[in-house]
């Protein structure tokens, strides 16, 4: 699993790729610290070449999501597909974000 | 202060019977560490001068006391070797009749609780004997009274089987200088054990028929419900505590299964996901309302079939030890699980589970909790045994050559002493440095296997039972008694062991020795006869406490699991004080007839 972060426009953008499952949340949710200090602008998650998203993933991507909007900020989620999707549309975790 | 008397006592005997009567108040209805109450009783004694500092102190420098330290780490080679295993598994078998069975587990057991520590055998017996009364198909309620028992009167046998006995038979050699063999109690205390054998089959039927307690555990099903969580559930992204979901009407959640993972124990900021599986604790019926009022569905999809979910789960089953912290309280209003990441999933109380929520429940002494602990988890009871004694919390050893050692070592240790070729305390002493060389135990297991506190209240004891002699009250007492009594030994020696009987119901075994022991020693001699039969007759008296659970710590082993109640003991525990008392009685005057004191 990797994550690549970029500032363009004042809006956050974080590319992820591979498989992130249980082994590698606790470094996710390391990596999207740089997002938490910074929330309250926009977020965008760009998951094209994402492969599998883990349910410790999803939590932290919900506190995400929750602090963003407390703030006043907001969290986007794009090019959700594949196994990504279905896992979002199980859970239900696909209407609590907003997807391109 | 010799000078002020006040019926018959003078200040000093005064503030020594203040002093002991406080202690055993506190002890009994407070839960102080008893070995603290017992050097707060020194402190008093030797700062109001009823003891000199050498007094005071003399309970720490006690032979007795150091060959119960050093008998610990003797103990400690028996049990970390197996030998305890090995004699399980070859001794019990499969009797046909309850008088059998009774007898296949009352002699063995007797005979390694004259040699090891009583509470030890029964701690590793408890779980055997439930195992084994499911093989013969008798209510281990029949069983576990007869095991306690068995334990008691077996380590009577020897002078190193129980404590009381080495500190009567230290006190012995402290007030004649000689001291007495170490198998001095083994004729009386083989006839009262045949006697109690015989009695138990004889009163069989006053022991209650119970089921055992984790009978009402058996079927997982009876005490937790899955429910699912649809994906388009109004609570999905809210954790458990926002959706109302943690503590519901008539349980509890104890467990969410993701798609991904398991969460156990269910914790309050979980997010709630669709296709979870919520695993509810309590009762079924109420908390299948949830279905209605949070819009959950019976888990007929599984995402884990329900053997899966079992084989990760890890049950443990434990009893509500007396003097417990958990008495009286409800674990949904207390930090226990969160402590010991562990959760409560279902109460039972003399066998029959509890129909209310499990968290609910205000806990009782005895009672079975089922808990669950997250898999692969190494839940450290011995650090709860304070509050809960686990059910298969043995460790069990390996059977080898090392049993064999341990075993010659420890006869080696008895034969010696018993035929006075080496005193007691340095046989003990080589047989503990045998242990350690020959690896029986190590020397971690060996410092863990001393038990401070019990040295403590036991050297405590010692020094109570000085002040008790020098004050003056162990003589007004004797001659209290020899009042009452008249003048004929047998009833004086009778009597004496009789209230030693019924004390020792209340307090510790060895605290009724040290105290009885100047009392029945003043006593013969003011008849004028040799104390030895008197106190080979108060050794047996005060470890004969059969009649309250807390009148021993093996009695409290097998409350929980045998699903008993508090009179379940009085009902046979009574007749068996008088029938032990008797027997006892009758035996040490044929073994070691009256001899009056030289003049």
């Amino acid at each position: 699993m990797n994550i690549d972060i970029k500032v363009e426009n004042g809006t956050y953008i974080g590319i992820l790729s591979g498989w992130l499952d249980t082994n590698e949340a606790s470094q996710f949710m390391e990596d999207i610290k740089v997002l938490e200090e910074n929330i309250g602008s926009p977020i965008v998650l760009d998951c094209k070449d994402l492969e599998y998203v883990c349910s410790l993933a999803l939590r932290g991507l919900l506190k995400l999501k929750k602090m963003s909007v407390a703030k006043g900020g907001s969290l986007v989620l794009k090019n959700v597909t594949g196994e990504v999707q279905k896992i979002l549309t199980m859970t239900g975790f696909i209407k609590l974000f907003d997807i391109e | 202060m010799d000078s002020i008397v006040f019926w018959g006592f003078n200040l000093y005997a005064w503030i020594t019977i203040a002093t002991v009567l406080t202690m055993f108040t506190v002890l009994l209805f407070t839960k102080l560490r008893a070995d603290l109450v017992f050097l707060g009783a020194i402190a008093i004694l030797f700062v109001t001068g009823v003891l000199d500092a050498k007094e005071a102190f003399s309970g720490f420098s006690s032979t007795s006391v150091v060959i119960i330290g050093v008998l610990f780490v003797v103990v400690a080679g028996l049990t970390h070797t197996g030998v305890l295993q090995w004699i399980v598994k070859h001794l019990l078998g499969q009797p046909k009749t309850y008088s059998k069975a009774v007898v296949r587990l009352m002699l063995p057991v007797a005979a390694l609780s004259s040699f090891l520590s009583n509470t030890t055998v029964v701690a590793l017996f408890v779980g055997i004997v439930k195992m084994w009364s499911k093989k013969l198909n008798i209510s281990p309620s029949k069983l576990l009274i007869p095991l306690s028992y068995a334990s008691g009167m077996g380590g009577v046998c020897t002078l190193i089987g129980t404590p009381p006995n080495l500190i009567i038979s230290g006190l012995y050699a402290d007030h004649t200088g000689n001291a007495m063999n170490v198998l001095a109690t083994t004729i009386p205390g083989l006839f009262c054990l045949f006697i109690g054998v015989l009695s138990i089959i004889a009163m069989r039927k006053l022991l209650p028929d119970r089921k055992a307690p984790e009978a009402a555990f058996e079927a997982t099903a009876d005490y937790t419900v899955e429910l699912l969580v649809p994906s388009d559930n109004p609570h999905i992204g809210e954790t458990v505590a926002e959706a109302g979901l943690k503590e519901v009407r008539g349980g509890s959640l104890i467990e969410i299964i993701h798609y991904d993972e398991m969460i156990t124990p269910a914790i309050d900021d979980e997010p709630i996901m669709g296709g979870d599986h919520l695993i509810f604790a309590g009762q079924i019926d109420e908390i299948l309302d949830l279905k209605k009022s949070h819009g959950l569905v019976n888990a007929d999809h599984h995402v884990f079939t329900m053997s899966e979910v079992d084989k990760n789960r890890q049950l443990l089953t434990a009893y509500v030890t007396f003097g417990s912290s958990l008495i009286n309280t409800r674990i949904g209003g207390s930090t226990f699980e969160k402590d010991n990441n562990m959760v409560l999933v279902a109460v039972a109380r003399s066998g029959k589970r509890i129909n209310e929520s499990p968290r609910d429940v205000v806990l009782q002494a005895g009672d079975t909790l089922l808990l669950e602990c997250p898999p692969n988890v190494k839940i450290h009871t011995e650090r709860l045994s304070s509050q809960l004694q686990f059910f298969d919390s043995a460790q069990v050893p390996n059977i080898g050559k090392k049993t064999l050692v341990s075993t010659t070592i420890m006869i080696a240790m008895v034969v010696l002493s018993a035929l006075n070729v080496i005193p007691l305390l340095q046989c003990a002493f080589l047989a503990a440095i045998a242990m350690l060389l020959f690896r029986c135990c190590n020397v971690d297991q060996a410092m863990k296997a001393i038990n401070w506190e019990i040295l403590m209240v036991f050297a405590g004891s010692v020094v109570l039972g000085v002040a008790i002699q020098k004050t003056g009250i162990a003589e007004r007492l004797a001659f209290g008694i020899l009042d009452v009594c008249g003048t004929n030994p047998i009833v004086v020696m009778a009597a004496i062991c009789l209230v030693g009987t019924f004390i020792t119901e209340f307090i510790s075994n060895t605290a009724a020795g040290a105290m009885f022991f100047p009392i029945m020693y003043e006593a013969a001699e003011k008849l004028g006869y040799e104390p030895y039969p008197f106190l080979i007759a108060l050794m047996v008296s005060v470890s004969s406490s059969f009649a309250t659970p807390i009148g021993s710590p093996t009695h409290m082993l097998v409350y929980g699991p045998g699903g008993y109640r508090f009179s379940d003991f009085m009902r046979i525990g009574l007749i068996m004080n008088f029938i032990i008392l008797f027997a006892n009685i009758f035996i040490v005057n044929i073994i070691y007839p009256l001899t009056p004191l030289n003049p």
